[in-house]
């Protein structure tokens, strides 16, 4: 038994020398020294005046110093009592105890690291379901009730997917209870992998699972995510020699449009599954109707835009861009039109959105170049034709080989076919567009820049590339009376083209007063509804025809 | 849990989007992701495709053609995934690993005719059973309907 007591001059142990005190005081050391707990007694001078053997083990090392000194001031406000857990850089978790004595500080300290251990291991037992190691309903009741508090109503949007599988029970009945578990766990991974960063997925009961879904724009991401569960979910299953089908319907509700509570907005998922099953199994549901329509609206388009291109359903209009010196037309700029059977001519602000989404926007632009390059090549040669293109297909390999295969087949000189980006081409990986842009550039295709002013960085994005001609939006053309500043930015736009050697070209002219403005402020071409609206191939004859005509009646200018 | 030599059949839809061109170069990548898998968990069979299709025959102890699938379900490069069999088996049909253009576009000949013969793609071996059968015909029916 070791009795590390350092019995100093200034101890009051000679004030224990009467005998029963003595013999109270050895059994009080007898206990100390086998106490589970580390205690010591730490003077003013910060000596270790009593410490038991436990201390000494707890607190061996380096670790000592650096513990004392925090125990001490911890202690040094207020009466010393002090009660605190302490993390040592060795990993453990120490829970320390200090009471001030007369003689000093009274420091008692327990190693508590198992228990926290413990009670973390127990902790996430507690949130998590046990046969897919999702989370368990409760937890994921707190992670909704945590995000409706702190949500921001104007810019935060959320959704809660109740994903429902139908004809479970009759496989846990006909195939018993191992392989509905083992099916479960195979639910539980195929979900699991359809989720993003931020998602949160939880078994509630049964065969009924739930998602949390945040940070990203609703209600599009929730359907999306529910359209790839329905048709993950429902796949096939091969499970111990057995083949197994099941439907997955899923109920969403939108947070905070369909409720400001866990409660309320996870009974509304329910409905909205409850509909969903009843209505087509193995479908999704929006809790708001008018969600519903909307999202079949925006079905029926994807549908039909799919379709468009192999039922020739769309079409390029061409509208003519004029060239301000020597007032004649230069060159037009190929738009598309979808002529839907049932719903008649739908513009491209409506369908254009879809197509990049989709990916369906790679193959219909390719039509588009080929289309465009073949009618250009039937025009005279000083007519050029410029083909709106969108980010996305600059992600595709082919679009260099595309535009190439396209001059050739149609014989058209590369000089005649300009491109129109917008800035979000040269943002994010700007490497391989501007590789694909300088590959066009070399074959001697010609760039310009859309949308112009209307960016983040318009401008230093002319630097990046060279681009032969600058689009002003027409927001800039089209001035207000009480909006002076237009034409100023489109004196400087037109400014900055000729200083950068490249042209500038008014969008959307649609009055004898822009067109004066226009040529007033420096621009070298215009565009818009004042020259003509974008004309059917067929017209375009015509118009040049009558063109020619209006040039050759006019008084010859100086 | 059987570890008998399994075989499963299945047909589906071709998802990924563009012409023979753009599927060329996913193509390729599964072509190599299958190879790899198949070695691994010996698993060996015969996956026919074209614009419109994928079908594909898996043969193999009956939980790694089931990991296999597994794996195959989840892959969104195509989708209404259709199992035509599904049974124990008491030889492979398939001793090895192929893959192979099936169907009757002139280009796509062209691009994927390479693959059979690097892969060593036996026809044959897809004749005088009757869910063989099927599996090709569903595979180039879908290719016309893909357009």
């Amino acid at each position: 038994m070791d009795i590390a007591v350092p019995f100093g001059e200034n101890s009051e142990a000679g004030d224990v020398a009467r005998p029963h005190l003595d013999e109270t005081a050895t059994v009080a050391l007898t206990a100390l020294n086998n106490l589970k707990w580390a205690v010591a007694v730490i003077g003013p001078d910060r000596r270790v005046l009593f410490s038991n053997p436990r201390f000494g083990a707890l607190f061996a090392g380096e670790t000592v110093a650096v513990a004392l000194a925090e125990c001490i001031g911890l202690a040094s406000d207020g009466d010393g009592t002090a009660a605190r857990k302490m993390t040592l850089c060795d990993g453990r978790t120490l829970s320390i105890e200090t009471v001030r004595l007369p003689q000093g500080l009274l420091v008692t300290a327990e190693d508590v690291s198992e228990r926290v251990a413990e009670s973390g291991r127990a902790a996430e037992q507690a949130c998590t379901d046990p046969l897919t190691l999702l989370s368990n309903r409760s937890m994921f009741c707190e992670r909704v009730t945590e995000l409706v508090a702190n949500l921001e109503p104007t810019t935060d949007a959320a959704a809660v997917l109740s994903v429902g599988l139908d004809q479970f029970k009759a496989i846990n009945g006909s195939l018993g209870r191992p392989v509905g578990d083992a099916l479960l766990r195979v639910v539980a991974d195929r979900l699991r992998s359809a989720l993003r960063q931020g998602d949160i997925a939880a078994r509630f009961t049964g065969s009924e699972f739930g998602i949390m879904q945040t940070g990203q724009p609703q209600p599009q991401s929730a359907a999306a995510l529910a359209e790839r569960l329905t048709d993950l979910l429902s796949r096939s299953y091969t499970l111990d020699g057995h083949l197994l089908n099941i439907d997955a319907s899923v109920g969403i509700a939108l947070i905070p449009d369909d409720g400001n509570s866990c409660d309320q907005v996870m009974r509304n998922a329910d409905l909205a599954l409850d509909r969903a099953k009843q209505e087509r199994p193995g479908s999704y549901r929006f809790f708001e109707t008018v969600m519903n329509e909307q999202m079949q609206v925006r079905r029926d388009l994807e549908l039909g835009l799919r379709t468009a291109l192999a039922l020739r359903e769309l079409a390029l209009v061409y509208q003519p861009q004029l060239n301000l010196v020597s007032n004649e037309i230069t060159g037009f700029e190929a738009l598309l039109r979808w002529h839907d059977p049932k719903q008649g001519l739908i513009f491209p602000a409506k369908f254009i959105p879809l197509e990049e989404e989709t990916g369906l926007v790679v193959p219909i632009g390719e039509w588009v170049i080929r289309t465009a390059c073949r009618e250009a090549a039937g025009w005279p040669p000083s007519l050029s034709v410029a083909v709106n293109v969108s980010a996305i297909q600059f992600n595709s390999l082919k679009l260099f080989s595309v535009i190439q295969s396209a001059l050739e087949e149609s014989g058209l000189d590369p000089s005649r076919l300009e491109l129109e980006i917008t800035e979000s081409v040269l943002l994010g990986d700007q490497r391989s567009a501007l590789e694909v842009l300088q590959k066009v550039r070399e074959i001697g295709v010609r760039v310009s820049m859309d949308d112009f002013g209307t960016g983040f960085s318009s401008l230093s994005y002319l630097r990046s590339f060279p681009f032969d001609r600058i689009k002003i939006d027409q927001s800039f053309v089209r001035v207000r009376p009480d909006d002076p500043n237009s034409g100023v930015i489109v004196r400087a736009i037109a400014a900055l083209g000729r200083s950068l050697g490249m042209a500038t070209i008014a969008e959307g002219v649609e009055t004898e007063a822009q067109l004066a403005r226009a040529t007033a402020n420096g621009c070298t071409d215009v565009q818009g509804y004042l020259i003509s609206k974008p004309l059917p191939p067929e017209q375009i004859g015509g118009f040049l025809q009558a063109q020619t005509e209006i040039l050759a009646a006019a008084p010859a200018t100086a | 849990m059987t570890s008998d030599l399994h075989r499963l059949v299945y047909c589906s839809r071709n998802r990924i989007p563009g012409a023979a061109t753009e599927i060329a170069a996913e193509i390729d990548v599964i072509l190599a992701a299958s190879q790899r898998n198949n070695l691994r968990f010996g698993v060996t069979g015969a996956l026919i495709f074209n614009t419109g299709a994928f079908a594909q025959v898996l043969e193999g102890a009956c939980p790694d053609v089931e990991s296999t699938f597994e794996r195959i379900q989840c892959d969104q490069r195509h989708r209404d995934v259709q199992v035509l069999a599904f049974e124990g088996v008491p030889s492979r049909v398939f001793p090895s690993w192929s893959m192979a253009y099936v169907g009757r576009s002139r280009e796509a000949q062209d691009l994927f005719g390479h693959i059979s013969k690097a892969t060593g793609f036996e026809a044959k071996r897809l004749e005088g059973d009757r869910i063989f059968g099927i599996m090709h015909t569903i595979a180039v029916e879908e290719e016309a309907g893909a357009g």
